[in-house]
């Protein structure tokens, strides 16, 4: 064969692969998260709520023995476990910012670190598709933040039932599993779009990680100045924090922490991720190209 | 080509003028620079809707003055400011060891001293321009009505200088910083929005611990209102005293950060 | 001669890693080589000699004075990193102006020599790009004009033929000599023997952060020549080919492998059998496909040398 014969030619073979892909990508970016310097204590400052609410619903089955707490009625109205209880939990002002403390930590780099290394390149030469990079990017967040929300919210429903040691809870409240696996997934899905998004804007983790957590605290502090000033709740809805806390309610069954239908707040978190996943669509590409 | 050295003397003034150049080109052109001064200038479309709302729509009873005051200084102090000088402080360092670039200055006949003040006073510039332009088109949106009041502009002044003085101090803080953890932002974040927010509350001496502290000091007290829990339980330091004990944090940070620098090695990332 | 620069019971290590250990050495003017397989130490001994990483024992001296923090050394030295990073925002122009700045030149003199520095690396068209658009081989070259562009008597060029085309090698090493010729020092590291055989006679060797020979690259040369080479050729008929080597003296071993068409000669002068085989071909008639030396390559003569 001489050498002019010789060029590229198409792969006709058959593509085998795994059912699941991505899962190696996960794999990895858990354990960069957890070789972080003090990525592991500031997980564990993350889980104080959890472990402070499921002291409460423990207490609240053993009034009798804590009964210097009975005398203060805000204290009592708090341990009476309902779906209150649990929305407190996932809309909490504390968890929500640590939350993004921890995007910083294990989401910052997932895109913008494989942008800086070409490394998309790489990826995309093995057999997996767009779509089992951005699901194994995204199942990074979501095992941090299914470990924040979704695993107390059942740890404290099945504590409640074991403490109390019927099944009253649940008769009560049977919606309540759909909602703690709904709203879990809903904010999982939100923050993995949220991040992942940010961090495919730039090479730059340092930038990337002032941004996802700049973004969310200016909506906030936007809408607190804003309301301050026109007095109106619908400046909520610039506010992440607001939108979260406000489908967090409707999940719950809760009464709406601001006079917004709960409906706009939920389109607007879901107008983010339809814009975060066309950009991210955009900018994650095989072929670096140079402008 | 013989060097030129009559028309430039090598003294750490011209070293430092040199760095400072070339940064304060390279920041320009940067693309994060003018993401930085779209986020900068959003205080000026609020100031915009606090106009509109009034003119419009008679929906708020504030004066301008006071929303300047009050509302936007307060909002540059507390959050662009912080965020400004958290990225741009680390830069100082951080971008040359994660760019490795640090290699094309390193091996250059400057010191090490006038490359950190001189990358700090480019970066520092850039960011007073980001931040000074923003202050006075907020100043003119809400008290265009009373332009002509000569007390007003004793206010922007005074306002203004405290945020200079803010961007300076943090920013030498954050250099520092940069010179000496890797990874710096995360460190910075918990110090802006966790210690810096904190402590600031706390009665006492506790309070003196945080920078907030000594610029919320300079500025006048609030007026009962909404926004006064803005600077709730604030024991103020003596003015002058606040301002030589930010400047002193200022020298001592960047003194620290130029001895870091000279001394420390680092290691790029192969 | 006075020796440029000298180093002195040189060693660097990193946390339990060897980067370097005990390197003393006198380079003189002209052309040395830094030949070493990768993570041999050649960076390594680069950052020290340019004062980037601290020795954790020994010193550096170049023209007499300490490297590491004596910054105006550096108007001496141009240094060309290994690592494919710049100022990506930046043209080439202001690449090399922005730096040159740094060596307190007037403005004038900083637009002088930055053209002729673009000039000399073919880069003048494209200056006006920004670096982030520069093909691998431009980035190469940019890199190699900011070391220049101040005309050091000192040339420290870290892998500074990677990434190039072979016009672009050349030329580059063409240019390198040239700055011999001027009476400079220069150093060049490389993992390719041949391209620093290219450039310079004057060879340091180093492996596993130790030099492991200093001086005339043809004493090397020789006892690669010397050495028993492996060398592999696939043809339409092997064993004809193979049998007409069989008589020769230089041919040590003879081994046919699995695949049909090949076959892996021993030999002890290789410029001999490589003089002897196109004929061979010729003369049996036999398309040759492949003719491979799979040690002919720097490990080889490392692990060869130190009688691995």
């Amino acid at each position: 064969m001489t050498i002019k014969q010789k060029g590229y030619t198409h792969w006709d073979g058959e593509l085998k692969t795994t059912q699941y892909p991505w899962t190696p990508i996960t794999k990895k970016g858990i354990k960069l998260a957890f070789k972080k310097k003090f990525f592991k204590f500031t997980f564990f400052l993350t889980l104080i709520p959890a472990i402070v609410f499921l002291v409460g619903i423990y207490i609240s089955e053993r009034l009798e023995d804590f009964a210097f707490l009975t005398q203060d009625v805000d204290a009592v109205s708090f341990l009476k476990i309902s779906p209150k209880y649990f929305n407190s939990y996932f809309t909490n002002d504390f968890l929500l910012f640590m939350i993004v403390v921890i995007l910083v930590f294990c989401g910052a780099g997932l895109i913008s670190d494989d942008l800086r290394y070409n490394s998309l390149q790489l990826y995309f030469s093995r057999p997996i598709r767009k779509k089992d990079y951005f699901l194994g990017k995204a199942s990074v967040i979501a095992f941090f933040l299914f470990i924040l929300t979704l695993v107390p919210g059942v740890i404290f429903l099945l504590m409640k039932i074991l403490f109390s040691g019927s099944m009253t809870f649940i008769w009560d409240y049977p919606w309540l599993i759909a909602s703690v696996f709904g709203y879990s997934v809903f904010i999982t899905v939100f923050f993995a779009f949220y991040t992942l998004f940010i961090s495919s804007v730039n090479k730059n983790r340092r930038y990337v990680s002032v941004l996802i957590f700049g973004v969310y605290v200016f909506s906030d502090i936007l809408y607190g100045i804003l309301h301050g000033i026109f007095n109106s709740d619908y400046f909520s809805l610039i506010s992440i924090k607001a939108n979260l806390q406000q489908v967090g309610a409707a999940f719950f069954g809760q009464n709406y922490p601001h006079q917004v239908s709960w409906m706009l707040s939920f389109l607007i978190l879901v107008l983010i991720c339809v814009v975060a996943g066309y950009v991210l669509n955009k900018k994650v590409r095989g072929v670096e190209v140079a402008k | 080509m013989e060097r030129n050295l009559k028309e430039k003397e090598w003294t750490f003034f011209n070293s430092f003028q040199d760095v400072f150049s070339f940064f304060f080109l390279l920041g320009r052109k940067a693309k994060k620079t003018k993401v930085f001064y779209l986020l900068s200038f959003m205080p000026v479309a609020m100031a915009l809707m606090v106009q509109f709302g009034q003119i419009f729509y008679s929906r708020n009873s504030l004066s301008g003055p006071y929303v300047f005051s009050n509302i936007i200084i307060t909002f540059y102090l507390q959050f662009i400011i912080l965020i400004l000088a958290l990225f741009f402080g680390t830069s100082v360092c951080s971008e040359e060891l994660e760019g490795k670039t640090l290699s094309y200055l390193t091996t250059r006949p400057i010191s090490k001293s006038s490359f950190i003040l001189g990358k700090y006073a480019a970066y520092s510039l850039l960011m007073v321009l980001m931040t000074v332009v923003g202050v006075v088109l907020c100043f003119l949106i809400l008290n265009f009505n009373q332009l002509g009041r000569f007390s007003l502009y004793k206010v922007l002044l005074k306002d203004t200088a405290v945020l200079v003085l803010g961007l300076l101090c943090y920013t030498a803080l954050f250099t520092f910083i940069g010179t000496f953890i890797k990874r710096s932002i995360m460190f910075g974040l918990i110090f802006s929005f966790g210690w810096e927010n904190v402590i600031q509350y706390f009665p006492g001496s506790t309070q003196r611990f945080a920078i907030v502290h000594y610029l919320k000091s300079l500025l006048p007290s609030p007026t009962s209102g909404r926004f006064s829990f803005l600077l709730f339980r604030l024991e103020p330091t003596p003015p002058v005293l606040a301002v030589v004990i930010l400047l002193g944090i200022t020298a001592l940070f960047l003194g620290l950060a130029c001895l870091v620098f000279s001394y420390k090695e680092y290691i790029l990332e192969e | 001669m006075n020796p440029v620069i000298k180093t002195r019971k040189l060693s660097k290590w990193y946390g339990n890693i060897l980067g370097l250990s005990d390197v003393t050495l006198k380079i003189e003017k002209g052309i040395t080589g830094l030949l070493g397989p990768n993570g041999a130490g050649k960076s390594t001994f680069l950052k020290l000699l340019t004062g980037q990483i601290k020795a954790n024992i020994g010193s550096v001296m170049i023209n007499g004075e300490k490297v590491r923090n004596n910054h105006r050394i550096f108007s001496q030295i141009g240094f060309c990193p290994e690592s494919d990073s710049f100022y990506e925002e930046m043209t080439g122009w202001e690449f090399v102006t922005g730096l040159l700045k740094l060596h307190h030149f007037s403005q004038a003199d900083i637009e002088k020599r930055a053209a002729k520095a673009l000039n000399i690396v073919d880069l003048e068209k494209a200056k006006d790009r920004r670096i982030k658009t520069y093909s691998r081989g431009m980035r190469q070259r940019i890199k190699f004009a900011q070391a220049i562009a101040h005309e050091p008597d000192v040339l420290i060029l870290d892998e500074p033929l990677n990434g190039l085309d072979p016009l672009g090698r050349r030329k580059l090493i063409r240019l390198i000599k040239s700055y011999r010729d001027e009476g400079k020092t220069i150093i060049v590291s490389s993992h390719v023997l041949s391209e620093i055989e290219a450039m310079t006679n004057n060879i340091i060797l180093i492996h596993q952060g130790k030099i492991f020979a200093q001086g005339d690259i043809h004493y090397i040369r020789d006892l690669i020549d010397t050495h028993p080479h492996m060398i592999s050729v696939t043809c339409s008929d092997p064993r004809k080919i193979a049998s007409r080597f069989v008589k020769e003296d230089y041919i040590l071993n003879i081994d046919f492998t699995e695949k049909k068409d090949n076959f892996v000669v021993k030999t002890n002068n290789r410029d001999q059998f490589f003089n002897r085989l196109p004929s061979v071909f010729i003369e049996e008639k036999t398309e040759v496909q492949e003719i491979t030396s799979p040690d002919d390559n720097l490990q080889a003569v490392f692990d060869y040398l130190i009688g691995e």
